[in-house]
């Protein structure tokens, strides 16, 4: 038996389908075979024409076509005032057949920062929401009570892009039936448990407090240069982006992309601090622990660190 | 006797930012409309925030150009800051640039233009089975190939710039990382691969040959010289091309623009030969001339978009995006801008890079028969071949001076600057107004608001508004023509066309952007 699945985009970048693009060993191509996943729609991927796209919707909506997975990419636009016009389709807001699907889904995925939290204008006019979360409140587009027809909510898997490995993942625990354990803000545990900073490769900087004050310095970005790879889940540093590395390994704050709340009203590359301690601590540490620790690691810093003779 | 009819014409893949209101007379379209019909405010979100906040920001505004939209963030913060760039990192952002665009015209060609000459229009063309074994979506091989080889070598950007879509590596004085020669030994076998499969399957033939084809004879010579030339991914579009006369479709206006493309540094063994600043130069070509390109020239009207207008086309430094929402009684058509040259419309992309390089193919053939579908997709497909020999050179060049790939500068508080670059659909710009540490003004002009724009107040038509007038669809159940011209620009990423019975001979194409 296949599995259908269906595409649909909103406000959004198309970064997570390109990012879809990436997957390797199986790449895209291969993991729709391995899955038994038959594409009903993509936005850039199919070639149906129009009057059997308009087709497939109606059989959808009639219950008369299955519809296993949907997935959506990029915000729902509600605004200006409401209208849901920021985004049409055919002159009718987009919003209306983001709705009319989910209510016919076995299984909803909003893959992206953008689907699951509204991420990029949800301040703005464009009036952008999640689909079951605006930013950090649990409801955005669909409402509180929403459930797809498995019995689960809306499964976020956020990051900007999401990355590939986690899609793929969640779509093959999904279509093989392995429960799927979600954190807090309805993401698979199996991804957003881990800190982006486990794995990052100035780890050893980290340690001993040896910071970096100016780009291209080679140091751990946390003091000075706002990385929240310890205030923020994923997997970066653990599964690596294109096989090969990190933003923070090659010099890149991490900025937070799976937060709920991405993109921050605060300055990027900047550690927000009270007189050079900042306001927020690796998640979960006692401050004045944490403290104590970081004064006695900076002392005992080996000077190998300190020249950057590793390299990195 | 004029016959105007209402008629369904269904097209491929449909939904998205973008949609083409047509007018049909006797099969011909009449009248063009360019509507996007998405809007998602990124100017506005910027405004009040950091100066850097724009190399987070706008890199989001596209997911297959990020590179791009990071690149012309940076530039114009480089220029606030009055800041030289060393070498090194003028390097490392043209090389994950052009990275990001062999990507791109790879994955446009073969995953976006191409399905299209698997469409029942084509089932009668000699070459239609063939077609469909090469560019079945998901499953053609040329597609698979593709899917394959253009995710291996944007590994090169994530060597320098951490990962592939969005990232921020380059900051104004240069770039974050500094990559060892591990990095960069590993950045050239991942181009020397691509190279070998750009060669063997999409050109059928070396570099070195393909640089020989000067004149359109030229052209037909290496057609016929080897039947790898033939069954290559170029020499099959000609051929395909040809036969459905593609060179004859979607002229436009002839007017093109273009900002440059990739500064080059200041010690390159590459500068021996030629000692032009850029490797595609700037300019504007009007009437068969290029004229010098002053960005001080450009201008954005409103009058047929959804955003309130200040009665005059106004330069991006004093443009603003005040949303004047959609209503029934308005004439406004479209959440995209109408930028104009010196008051021009102009098409912008790859074979505008082309014509102001004035490369003799391309521009050759341009004299002859104008611009076309064809004539667009040839620059596209081959523009790697101008990319990948200066790359090779540039990776190995990288880090072996005094490795510096960021030169310290002082943020400033107050000032303006443009970024203005050629990503990979052609003219981008940024213009950035900090006061008081703060962004007060961000405007981004995109290709695709170039290629896709809307009228202006003196009711001339945007690029492929123009380029649609005239055309004939033959088999109104799949006007293939009609996507043919849209994708022949490269819209952001994916255009559908088909027209919906309504009120007066309207018909509608939908693009994504
Ligand atoms: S750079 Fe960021 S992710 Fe890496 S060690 Fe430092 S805090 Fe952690």
């Amino acid at each position: 038996m296949s599995t259908t699945l269906y595409w649909i985009q909103g406000g959004g970048c198309g970064g997570d389908t390109w990012s879809f693009l990436n997957a390797e060993s199986p790449d895209l191509t291969e993991l729709f075979d391995i899955l038994s996943i038959e594409p009903l729609w993509h936005p850039s991927l199919s070639a149906l024409d129009l009057k059997s796209k308009e087709k497939l919707d109606r059989r959808i909506l009639s219950g008369e076509q299955s519809l296993d997975i949907l997935c959506v990419e990029g915000s729902v636009l509600q605004g200006p005032s409401g209208s849901g016009l920021a985004d049409t389709l055919q002159g009718k807001p987009k919003k209306d057949l983001i709705a009319a699907l989910a209510s016919k889904a076995q299984y909803v995925i909003a893959v992206g920062t953008c689907a699951s939290y509204g991420g990029f204008g949800t301040d703005q006019e464009t009036e952008a929401t999640g689909m079951q979360f605006h930013k950090h409140s649990f409801g955005g587009f669909l409402g509180k009570r929403y459930r797809s027809k498995s019995g689960l909510p809306v499964i976020n898997l956020p990051g900007c892009p999401c990355h590939n490995d986690i899609l793929a993942g969640t779509l093959s625990m999904v279509i093989n039936d392995v429960p799927l354990e979600l954190n807090e803000n309805h993401s698979p545990l199996d991804w957003y448990r881990i800190m982006v900073h486990q794995g990052c490769t100035r780890n050893e900087y980290h340690e001993y407090r040896v910071e970096e004050k100016q780009f291209g310095e080679k140091g751990c970005l946390f003091f000075y240069m706002g990385c929240q790879g310890p205030l923020v889940t994923g997997p970066c540093n653990k599964i690596l982006w294109n096989r090969r590395s990190s933003k923070t390994r090659v010099g890149v704050p991490c900025f937070g992309c799976t937060h709920t709340d991405f993109p921050q009203q605060y300055p990027f590359f900047k550690t927000r601090n009270i007189e050079g301690i900042p306001i927020e601590l690796p998640a979960g540490v006692s401050r004045a622990h944490y403290m104590a620790y970081k004064g006695m690691a900076a002392a005992a810093a080996p000077k190998r660190l300190i020249k950057r003779k590793s390299g990195i | 006797m004029h016959s105007k009819k209402n008629r369904v014409i269904p097209i491929n893949r449909s939904e998205g930012d973008l949609e083409i209101h047509l007018e049909m007379e006797n099969d011909r379209v009449v009248e063009a409309r360019s509507v996007g019909t998405m809007y998602r405010g990124f100017e506005n979100l910027l405004k009040g925030r950091a100066p850097l906040d724009g190399l987070v920001i706008t890199p989001r505004i596209c997911g297959i150009c990020s590179t791009a939209q990071l690149k012309a963030a940076v530039k114009a913060l480089d220029m606030i800051a009055d800041v030289r760039i060393p070498d090194d990192a003028i390097r490392v952002r043209n090389l994950t640039l052009m990275t990001e665009q062999m990507q791109n015209d790879l994955r446009h060609a073969f995953l976006l233009f191409t399905p299209d000459f698997t469409s029942p229009a084509y089932r009668e063309h000699p070459l239609f089975e063939e077609a469909v074994k090469r560019y079945r979506p998901l499953q053609g091989e040329t597609v698979v190939h593709t899917i394959r080889e253009t995710k291996k070598v944007i590994e090169i950007i994530a060597i320098l710039g951490g990962q592939w879509p969005h990232s921020s590596f380059m900051v104004p004085g240069g770039v974050v990382s500094v990559p060892g020669q591990n990095d960069i030994s590993q950045c050239r076998s991942l181009l020397a691969n691509f190279r070998h499969w750009y060669e063997r399957r999409v050109l059928g033939c070396s570099l070195a040959r393909w640089a020989e084809v000067r004149t359109l004879e030229d052209l037909d010579i290496w057609l016929d010289e080897d039947e790898a030339h033939r069954e290559g991914e170029v020499g099959f579009f000609i051929r395909f091309a040809r036969e459905t006369n593609l060179h004859e479709l979607g002229k436009g206006h002839g007017n093109f623009i273009c900002f440059g493309a990739f500064e080059k540094p200041g010690k390159s063994a590459m500068n021996r030969s030629e000692n032009a600043p850029y490797l595609f130069p700037p300019g504007f070509f009007l009437d068969g001339q290029v004229a010098p390109f002053n960005q001080e020239k450009i201008t954005e009207d409103v009058t047929f978009s959804h955003f309130e207008s200040h009665g005059r086309p106004r330069h991006p430094y004093e443009e603003t995006t005040v949303v004047e929402p959609p209503a029934s009684d308005s004439e406004a058509y479209s959440w995209g801008k109408a930028p104009r040259y010196d008051g021009y419309p102009a098409e912008t992309g790859p074979l505008a890079e082309l014509v102001m390089a004035s490369n003799p193919l391309i521009k050759g053939i341009l004299d002859r028969e104008g611009p076309s579908v064809f004539l667009r997709q040839l620059a596209r497909l081959v523009r790697p071949t101008f990319l990948l020999p200066v790359m090779d050179c540039w990776l190995k060049e990288t880090g072996v001076g005094n490795e510096i790939f960021y030169r310290k500068n002082e943020q400033q508080e107050n000032g303006q600057g443009f970024g203005l670059i050629e990503a990979h659909r052609g003219a981008l710009g940024h213009w950035v107004t900090l006061e008081h540490g703060k962004i007060s003004q961000y405007q981004v002009i995109t290709p695709t608001a170039w290629n896709a724009s809307p009228r202006d107040a003196n009711g001339i038509r945007g690029p492929w508004e123009e380029a649609l007038i005239g055309t004939l669809v033959k088999n109104p159940e799949h006007p293939v023509e009609i996507g043919h011209t849209i994708r022949s620009f490269d819209p952001c990423m994916v255009c559908c066309v088909h027209t919906i019975r309504g009120h007066a001979r309207r018909t509608t194409a939908r693009i994504f952007c």
